[in-house]
């Protein structure tokens, strides 16, 4: 019974999930609109051979992705606007914002 | 190529080169021989080669935050050995010189390993692809170079002071490193979703940006954040307190119960 009412009060309190995809050194997709003062779960794909690290100074988000690996972070609540991130190895390519509508 | 690597580097190795410095610095002033930085070095780079060894069975625990755990845990120890440091520095000035050592030597080493072991994901990504792979490299060892001259020219910075104000900008330079690691703490903690988020405080980006260079060298000797929140605040402070005000505490204590007994 009590793990009914754990799973019942867990899905409704789970964050909402986006996922994202990091393929040549890209993000897909390179943006993503997520709902204001709403915790997100992102759930990140690294497709490339070559280990990547999401990071976003907006966000004051970093983490190492192994490559063919995947990883979670948590964001937000956040106030609407834009954040940007970008793949710290590969700063030139990866690169990618946030909306928050 | 050439010019990212370095930049990346830099931002890890320059942590570690502060805090070395920063100790060297108040271990000859102690008469401590600097040997100490070997085993700590030594120790922390055994460490940071089985944590990358063993990064992606680490990362996936607990639905792929167990990277934020492992680091959040690191932060921590080195706040701890680093309060365990500032205690025994301060309240005994002349004895319990090996204990002060061991401190010494597991900051750096905690230190090292962190750091350490994203140094190394990021250079094994390369070593396949012979083509970027030297590029990549002579960065890394330019990198490495710049961060480990700004720690000697630091360490050397601290010695021409007269003693006394050498130990309070070294306490300084410390107590501000510690509370940088234990906002890190938070972060890896809020990122997991093992601790609460909420709104930021403030924002100071327009002023200092985490991204130019001011940013990144505030962000390496005291853990700048443009836009942190309630928690991470509470624990900046919680840091400062624990290097700076608990150890006087602590003697002030010592001095009233050696004066009474």
């Amino acid at each position: 019974m009590f793990a009914l009412w754990f799973s019942v009060l867990n899905s409704v309190l789970a964050a909402p999930e986006f996922k994202i995809e990091i393929k040549n050194h890209l993000f897909f997709p390179a943006e993503l609109t997520i709902p204001a003062d709403t915790k997100v779960k992102l759930r990140i794909f690294n497709r490339d051979d070559t280990n990547e690290e999401f990071e976003s100074y907006d966000l004051n988000r970093e983490k190492v992705i192994m490559g063919n690996s995947q990883t979670v972070i948590f964001v937000g609540p956040l106030k609407p606007g834009s954040y940007e991130f970008f793949g710290e190895f590969y700063p030139k390519t990866a690169q990618g914002k946030i909306h928050v509508e | 190529m050439l010019l990212s690597s370095v930049v990346i580097i830099l931002r890890e190795v320059l942590e570690g080169a502060i805090l070395l410095s920063v100790l060297l610095a108040l271990s000859s002033q102690r008469d401590i021989s600097l040997r100490w930085s070997l085993p700590a070095l030594l120790l922390g780079s055994i460490g940071a080669t089985g944590y990358a060894a063993n990064f992606e069975t680490i990362a996936a625990w607990f639905d792929y935050v167990g990277q934020d755990i492992a680091n959040a845990t690191l932060h921590l120890l080195i706040v701890l050995s680093l309060t365990a440091f500032a205690i025994l520095h301060q309240v005994y000035e002349r004895s319990h010189n090996n204990a002060i050592i061991a401190c010494m030597i597991l900051a750096v080493a905690f230190t090292v390993v962190r750091e350490g072991s994203e140094i190394i994901l990021y250079l094994s990504g390369y070593m396949n692809n012979s083509e970027v792979f030297p590029s990549v490299m002579l960065g890394g060892i330019i990198g490495s170079g710049i961060g480990a001259s700004i720690g000697t020219l630091l360490y050397y910075a601290l010695s021409c002071f007269l003693i006394n104000s050498a130990r309070k900008i070294a306490y300084l330079l410390l107590s501000l490193f510690a509370a940088g690691m234990s906002l890190h703490v938070v972060t890896m903690l809020t990122q997991a979703d093992w601790m609460a988020s909420g709104h930021s405080l403030w924002d100071t980006s327009g002023w200092i940006d985490e991204s130019s260079l001011t940013g990144q060298l505030l962000y390496a000797v005291t853990g700048y954040e443009s836009t942190p929140n309630a928690n991470q605040v509470i624990a900046y402070i919680a840091g400062i307190l624990l290097l700076l005000l608990l150890p006087r505490l602590l003697k002030k204590g010592f001095e009233v119960y050696e004066a009474k007994s």
